[in-house]
């Protein structure tokens, strides 16, 4: 036996040999833990999903379930008390309260007026404006400030002079609170900041006057929250002592309250999540806890979009690429090369090593997830499902991951022999499997996903409003039939095998520093 | 049918714009030969060169018969005990031994037993059971000498095997190396130290800068070597008495006493006379330590070498 085999079963058996040294290698590299978390990653996602909603479904059905006839009877507008009395008790209630501070509204468009009585002598107004504005702005707006006696058609104060508290610009003087106009925009009103911040008129001589109008920011069309919220106004005869006629403490504050309430009903798969609004419904959201269909379908877009174009691929990056590389780089390549053994035997049982350990770690996590997603659901739906040939989807998701570790184990066994760093090949081939969809169809060929795709039992679901460029990366068109695509990956995959083969035989032995 | 050689035709290998190794032509008959050369003088680059772990850029590489491009022939009658000191992180110096003769097709069984007569061999059976990580350097390169000896091959090649290894069991490698070599194999294995090999080759090759110096049954090259003053580092107690005796022997150009007095650099012209007069010191009791060629400047020697020719 040891001496000199060469028959092909000799081989075969050699390269077996290599498989079952390096498996153990393969399987329990501690830098190859985090292949083991990206194939179990589904599983996990599910059987989180699964315990979830089971707890969930224990939650509602706890106060009883509804009759799914009911459920369907509720319509929006519904108020809560009737819906209650209809339906019985809730599985689950929850409200809340929020209240927010509004102003009163005072109709009165920014202008106030403020009626004296009797009338007063004055030949001094002066406004004091002491909170300038409802939204706390510190400046104080007066568009207009309007000055009235007994007759009441003269506006006293027009054009009369006018001195203030210093304003905000030069063009916002006191003069522009008595122009009798209030359209020229910022420019025509008197603007202070400074404090007190006060707007003075001298009326000329002392008059009897009995009633002011002020025109505030919104007078202009500016925002209300910018009106003056409290102010006084006093006069005087000799312009030394002055007497407060008027308090204007300004528009009140109300809170506003609102109601809602979240009223769960539950009929034992389907859960009725109602939103009232003081009262109303507004929103009715039946869903089911539940929905197999939908739970297949999300694990057909993790299976493909993550698990094929991720998961696997990056583990096979790991553990093909580590295959030579890696004992280069442990400087225990050699002994590899010192065993009689061809070359390619010695790529066959190092391939056969990782792809056993690739194949049973991501083919394993395609079931278990399988598994997982399949488990809370109804037993007798889970049951319809086996039936109706449930087992073969589970086999064609194990079948899909094992060979998408064929192809992506074999392109990264060569891409290892020809590239150290791992970084670059990766980043194109990513690009490249993302990319088929946009190519022609004979270069599409020269891709693992392509074949993948097509073993898949569920397609990936995808919106039907996706751009067309979307849809052609996340889902190129498959080869027809599975035979074809599996007889189509390994063909593909022997060619790989095949360049690997003349990259090990001319390949050498150079740890760095030689003697 | 002629004697099975290993031949090189001028073989030559580079590394980039590097030479490795220049225009070689060997033709090494059965028995003990020696690879001499300093450090970086392209002594590993040929054993790689003899097992296929690189391929030459020029030139044709014959072992016994068969190109190292074919490793499933080649490698089932070559032992290569490498340079390079590491082992997988899983084994122990036993299950690697038994591992790498399941490559060679032996039943289980058979490659256990194979593998313990390896290390007896090496004397390495009391530690065959611990982790080949956890042993001193001088353990590895016996445990890497056993994995090179296990399926008992023809052909051995061996880099630096003496290395690291303390003087009982460097002589009975040594004779182990004899014993081969007398049953017709191959035993080719390197050193930087000349004076190292010269006793047990059967044939020397000196090598420079990946260029075959001088080749040669020992006796010629030996002579050469002779004539030329060698350097010893002798440790050992009373160095001053020891230095005295030294002293009134013929052959003896010079003696430096270390300061510590527990050493002293001699000089001598004959090497063998040298031993022996060493050997008539430690029998009146004084006790020698350690005896270390110092020729450290190799390059020197070669030049001397190469100059003489």
């Amino acid at each position: 036996m040891a001496g000199g085999d060469l028959s092909f079963s000799g081989r075969a058996r050699q390269a077996w040999t290599i498989a079952k040294i390096d498996l153990r290698r393969v399987f329990f590299a501690r830098r190859g833990l985090w292949v083991y978390a990206l194939a179990l990653l589904p599983a996990v996602i599910f059987l989180g999903h699964g315990i979830d909603v089971k707890t969930t479904r224990e939650r509602l059905a706890r106060r009883g379930l509804t009759a799914p006839a009911l459920l369907d009877s509720i319509r929006e507008g519904e108020g809560v008390e009737d819906l209650k009395k209809r339906l019985g008790e809730p599985a689950a209630e929850r409200w809340s309260v929020r209240t927010r501070s509004v102003r009163q509204g005072t109709g009165n468009a920014g202008t106030t007026t403020h009626v004296i009585e009797p009338a007063v002598e004055a030949r001094f107004v002066r406004l004091n404006v002491i909170r300038p504005a409802y939204s706390g702005d510190s400046a104080a707006r007066i568009y207009e400030f309007e000055v009235y006696g007994p007759d009441d058609r003269l506006n006293l104060a027009l054009h009369r002079p006018a001195t203030g508290s210093i304003p905000c610009s030069e063009d916002q003087g006191p003069d522009k609170a008595v122009n009798g106009s209030v359209a020229g925009g910022e420019a025509d009103r008197w603007c202070s900041v400074d404090r007190p911040r006060f707007l003075q008129v001298d009326l000329g001589t002392a008059r009897a006057v009995t009633r002011f109008v002020v025109k505030h920011a919104s007078a202009a069309g500016e925002n209300e929250d910018l009106d003056t919220r409290e102010f006084n106004i006093q006069v005087s005869t000799d312009g030394k002592a002055f007497t407060t006629v008027e308090t204007s403490s300004g528009a009140a504050f109300v809170e506003e309250r609102t109601e809602y309430r979240q009223v769960t009903y539950f009929d034992g798969r389907r859960e009725a999540r109602l939103l009232f609004v003081d009262g109303t419904l507004q929103n009715r959201n039946i869903r089911r806890l539940l929905d197999f269909e939908e739970d297949r379908l999300i694990f057909a877009g993790i299976f493909q979009y993550f698990y094929l174009r991720l998961a696997i691929f990056f583990g096979c990056l790991g553990m093909f690429m580590y295959l030579f590389h890696g004992e280069m780089s442990n400087r225990t390549l050699h002994y590899w090369f010192l065993a009689p053994a061809r070359r390619e035997v010695l790529l066959a049982g190092k391939y056969a090593a990782g792809l056993i350990a690739s194949a049973l770690i991501f083919g394993g996590g395609a079931l278990l997830a399988f598994a997982a997603m399949v488990w809370p659901h109804d037993a007798v739906e889970v049951q319809a499902f086996w039936n109706a040939g449930g087992m073969t989807h589970a086999f064609w998701y194990a079948a899909a991951a094992a060979l998408g570790c064929v192809g992506y184990g074999s392109i990264f066994l060569a891409v290892g022999l020809y590239i150290r760093n791992p970084i670059i090949p990766a980043a194109v081939l990513l690009a490249w499997e993302g990319a088929n969809g946009i190519l022609p169809h004979v270069v599409q060929k020269f891709s693992i996903l392509y074949y993948l795709q097509s073993l898949c039992p569920v397609p990936a679901p995808m919106e039907d409003d996706a751009p067309t460029l979307i849809r052609l990366l996340a889902a190129p068109a498959a080869p027809a039939s599975r035979p074809g695509a599996i007889l189509g990956l390994l063909l593909l995959t022997a060619f790989v095998l095949w360049i690997a083969g003349r990259a090990v035989r001319r390949m050498e032995i150079s740890y760095g520093a030689e003697t | 049918m002629t004697a099975p050689a290993v031949v090189f035709e001028d073989v030559s290998k580079f590394y980039g714009e590097v030479l490795g190794v220049n225009r070689v032509t060997l033709n090494i008959p059965p028995g003990i030969t020696s690879l001499v050369g300093p450090n970086g003088s392209g002594k590993t680059t040929l054993m790689n060169l003899m097992t296929g772990l690189i391929h030459p850029d020029n030139g044709r590489i014959l072992m016994r018969g068969i190109s190292p491009r074919d490793p499933e022939a080649l490698m089932r009658i070559t032992g290569y005990a490498t340079q390079y000191d590491t082992a997988p992180r899983w084994a122990t110096g036993f299950t690697f031994i038994t591992t790498g003769l399941l490559l060679f097709g032996y039943g289980r069984t058979e490659a256990e037993e194979k593998a313990w007569k390896a290390l007896e061999r090496v004397a390495l059976t009391d530690a065959a059971n611990r982790k080949v990580a956890g042993y001193s350097k001088g353990m590895r390169q016996r445990v890497r000498l056993a994995q090179a000896i296990a399926h008992d091959p023809e052909l051995l090649v061996l880099d630096e095997p003496l290395n690291g290894l303390d003087p009982l069991v460097r002589a009975e490698t040594i004779d182990l190396f004899r014993s081969w070599a007398a049953a017709g194999k191959h035993v080719i294995l390197s050193s930087h130290v000349l004076q190292e090999v010269d006793v047990i080759s059967d044939q020397v090759v000196l090598i420079a800068n990946g260029t075959i110096v001088a080749e040669g049954r020992i006796r010629g090259v030996r002579d050469e070597i002779d004539e030329h003053p060698s350097q010893f580092i002798v440790r050992c107690h009373r160095a001053s008495e020891v230095a005295s005796r030294l002293f009134d022997e013929d052959h003896i150009t010079e003696i430096r006493l270390n300061d510590d007095r527990m050493g002293m650099l001699v000089m001598t012209r004959d090497r063998e006379q040298f031993a022996r007069a060493l050997g008539r010191i430690a029998l009146d009791g004084h006790r020698i330590e350690s005896v270390l060629p110092a020729d450290e400047n190799v390059d020197a020697l070669y030049e001397y070498l190469i100059g003489g020719e």
